[in-house]
């Protein structure tokens, strides 16, 4: 007989707290046959994909093809991986790497909605990268498309160019600009500020600081799958935030890999296929 | 007393641009208007535009110090000086409008041969390196051997630097509005058309009264300005109404964002009724075509035509969200689909203007260039 897979649940994603209460309240609870293709059921996906990362990371750069899987009946619509993204890269006002799309469906009373993450889509066959004039953007041995903020002149044709509107160009504000200066560490540009502008981020795992008109201000700016984390055995910001466990991170020429198992899942589908991009980020439908 | 109202026209629009390019440089891109998603606003308008009448121009050129066309002649000089001010006019507002202006040495540098822009980078550098080497022969040597050849390799780039701006947008296959094979091939005609409408402005208001060719050269070029106006005209209703027909949904939102939408009244007051209309009813009457204030006039209405052409060309395409619940996905400063150039960027695009204005009218007296021969400069 098969292990009761909605209690393995309860035991290993809530908190212990939570599942010493519920748990022998479900001991004798009819118990649902879970999916076989739900992840969940078997261990904590992201545990499964930290342990992959780790084994990708002994290959070569241009041996791992980095590739997001984004299941769509699992994405709850929190924007918590916009914001996890906005934090992790210190994103200023009007930057953005990866929205959450929002879709209200049918009309009343029969109304959903439907929400699309819209991270870059890392496209095999980018658009963004053959017009940039100074070779600022271009895919790396592992397959993400980067910017090199002191080569890019900020002319923004990539911007014009990507289908997914997945640039965003940095115009230099701040979000404490111009709020009123007070005596606590967390009032006003003067002080708060300081968490804006020093250090920026770690972004491509260098340290900037936003002064007038130095880079990144006045460059265009993406998703890079958090290559700064990758590269340290973390997983994105957005994959480790997903309270819905909807994002998977992983390394698609990895055959046992959590992403290789879900792209060749027949309900996969990618954004704009006719454009002939390949993206690298597949969703689950 | 024109030309006093040129000096004024140009100083007052300097003035102005001059508090635009202070906070441009003060506060870089900050209080500019276009954003992520309207990626490019008035500043790449203009330079379409100027840009065009820097090719237009040389084109126009080459009919006295190319083809020796006896009834244009002395016109080839007004025509290069014009070019090569709307040359740099251009080239300040695209500079300008990037984000980091100085490190343009990079292009030539450290560039990437494939791409369109680095292409236009070069285009744009040989066509001013050959523009001024042929404005100095023709106004120093006039018969220098020279002068056809390098007139002749100039009017070949002249086709290649405004065909490329069409490109530049043509090639964004995600733009259904841009990516049409028509589009980049206009572009060598709008050009010709501005360089024309430029002309007849020059000459209307600046062409020596004794000059006995000027009533047939206002003529000829009224006639030629109406005529590539409405071929002109034919491209776009091509391109609109494939779009419509065609239905793809960007591409229709795309046109009824010009036709009825927020850009509805540049389309048809400044471009169709002031911009066109207009100046055809008076273009094709000789009485006022070679009457040189009216062929002034007209001059300017068909340019304005033509700058705000430009605008309507680059906006609405960047209008439709490529995916439709972006709109209200993030939101933020400089993430809106809707554009209306800023103050700022209108100050920019004023003192642009003044520099062109006032550098034609300063170099057109200090080269003598509306003197019936350079030699009695
Ligand atoms: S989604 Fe856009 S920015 Fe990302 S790789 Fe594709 S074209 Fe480039
Ligand atoms: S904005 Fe920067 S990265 Fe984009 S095309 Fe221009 S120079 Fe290249």
């Amino acid at each position: 007989m098969s292990e009761p897979k909605e209690a393995s649940i309860l035991t290993k994603v809530a908190s212990e707290v939570f599942a010493g209460v519920i748990a022998p309240a479900l001991e004798n609870a009819p118990l649902i046959q879970a999916a076989e293709d739900d992840v969940l059921a078997k261990e904590d996906v992201l545990v499964r994909m930290e342990r992959e990362l780790k084994r990708a990371l002994k290959k070569t750069p241009a041996e791992r093809r980095w590739v997001m899987v984004i299941d769509l009946r699992r994405c709850v619509g929190c924007h918590a991986c916009t914001i996890a993204c906005v934090a992790e890269n210190k994103l200023p006002p009007g930057i953005v790497y990866r929205p959450v799309l929002t879709e209200e469906i049918g009309k009343y009373p029969n109304v959903t909605y439907r929400f699309l993450p819209k991270p870059c889509m890392q496209c095999e066959n980018a658009p963004c990268t053959p017009v940039c004039p100074v070779n600022a953007t271009y895919t790396n041995e592992e397959g993400v498309i980067v910017v090199d903020y002191d080569q890019c002149i900020g002319c923004r044709a990539c911007i014009s160019a990507c289908p997914y509107a997945s640039r965003t160009f940095d115009f230099g504000l701040n979000y404490t600009d111009k709020t009123i200066d007070g005596l606590a560490m967390t009032l006003g540009s003067k002080q708060a500020g300081k968490y804006e502008t020093a250090g920026a981020a770690f972004e491509y795992g260098e340290r900037r600081e936003r002064k007038h008109e130095q880079s990144p201000i006045g460059n265009v700016r993406k998703c890079h799958f958090c290559l700064h984390r990758i590269k340290e055995g973390i997983l994105p910001a957005c994959t480790t935030t997903c309270i819905g466990r909807a994002t998977f991170f992983g390394d698609a020429n990895d055959p046992d890999s959590l992403v290789s198992e879900l792209i060749a899942k027949p309900n996969v589908m990618r954004l704009k296929e006719d454009l002939g991009t390949e993206p690298r980020v597949y969703y689950l439908v | 007393m024109i030309k006093k109202l040129a000096y004024l026209f140009g100083g007052l629009t300097l003035l102005f641009g001059l508090w635009g390019f202070y906070d441009r440089f003060a506060h870089g891109h900050q209080n500019a208007n276009y954003g992520s998603y309207v990626v490019w606003g008035l500043w790449v308008a203009m330079y379409l535009f100027f840009a065009g009448i820097a090719a237009g121009g040389f084109m126009i050129s080459t009919l006295d110090l190319l083809f020796g066309i006896k009834i244009f002649k002395g016109t080839g000089r007004v025509a290069l000086w014009g070019s090569l001010v709307c040359l740099a006019a251009a080239l300040i507002s695209i500079g300008l409008d990037n984000g980091h202006l100085f490190r343009i040495w990079k292009v030539y540098l450290q560039g990437n041969p494939f791409s369109l822009l680095f292409q236009m980078v070069w285009g744009y550098t040989i066509f001013g390196v050959i523009s001024v080497s042929a404005l100095a022969l023709a106004s120093l040597q006039p018969n220098s051997p020279w002068l056809k050849p390098l007139m002749a390799v100039g009017l070949v780039v002249s086709f290649f630097i405004s065909g490329a701006v069409g490109a530049l947008l043509g090639v964004n296959a995600s733009r259904p509005f841009w990516h049409v094979g028509l589009l980049p091939v206009q572009f060598p005609v709008f050009s010709l058309a501005s360089g024309a409408a430029m002309l007849l402005t020059a000459l209307g208001f600046f062409g020596r009264e004794d000059d006995e060719n000027r009533p047939q050269q206002l003529w000829i070029l009224s006639l030629s300005s109406v005529v590539l106006l409405i071929v002109k005209i034919y491209f776009m209703w091509a391109d609109y109404s494939q779009s419509m027909y065609g239905n793809v949904p960007m591409n229709v939102e795309a046109v009824r964002l010009v036709l009825f939408g927020e850009y509805w009244w540049a389309f048809w007051i400044l471009q169709v009724l002031v911009g066109s209309l207009i100046p055809l009813v008076f273009l094709v009457q000789r009485k006022y075509a070679t009457h040189n204030h009216w062929a002034g006039w007209m001059g300017i209405l068909l340019l304005v035509g033509y700058a705000v052409a430009r605008g309507l060309i680059i906006f609405p395409a960047l209008s439709v969200p490529e995916l439709e619940a972006l709109v209200h996905a993030f939101s933020g400063p400089h993430l809106t689909f809707h554009y209306f150039p800023s103050l700022m960027e209108w100050a920019v695009t004023s003192g642009t203007i003044g520099i062109a204005v006032l550098g034609f009218l300063i170099g057109s007296e200090k080269f003598n260039l509306f003197s019936p021969t350079p030699k009695e400069a």
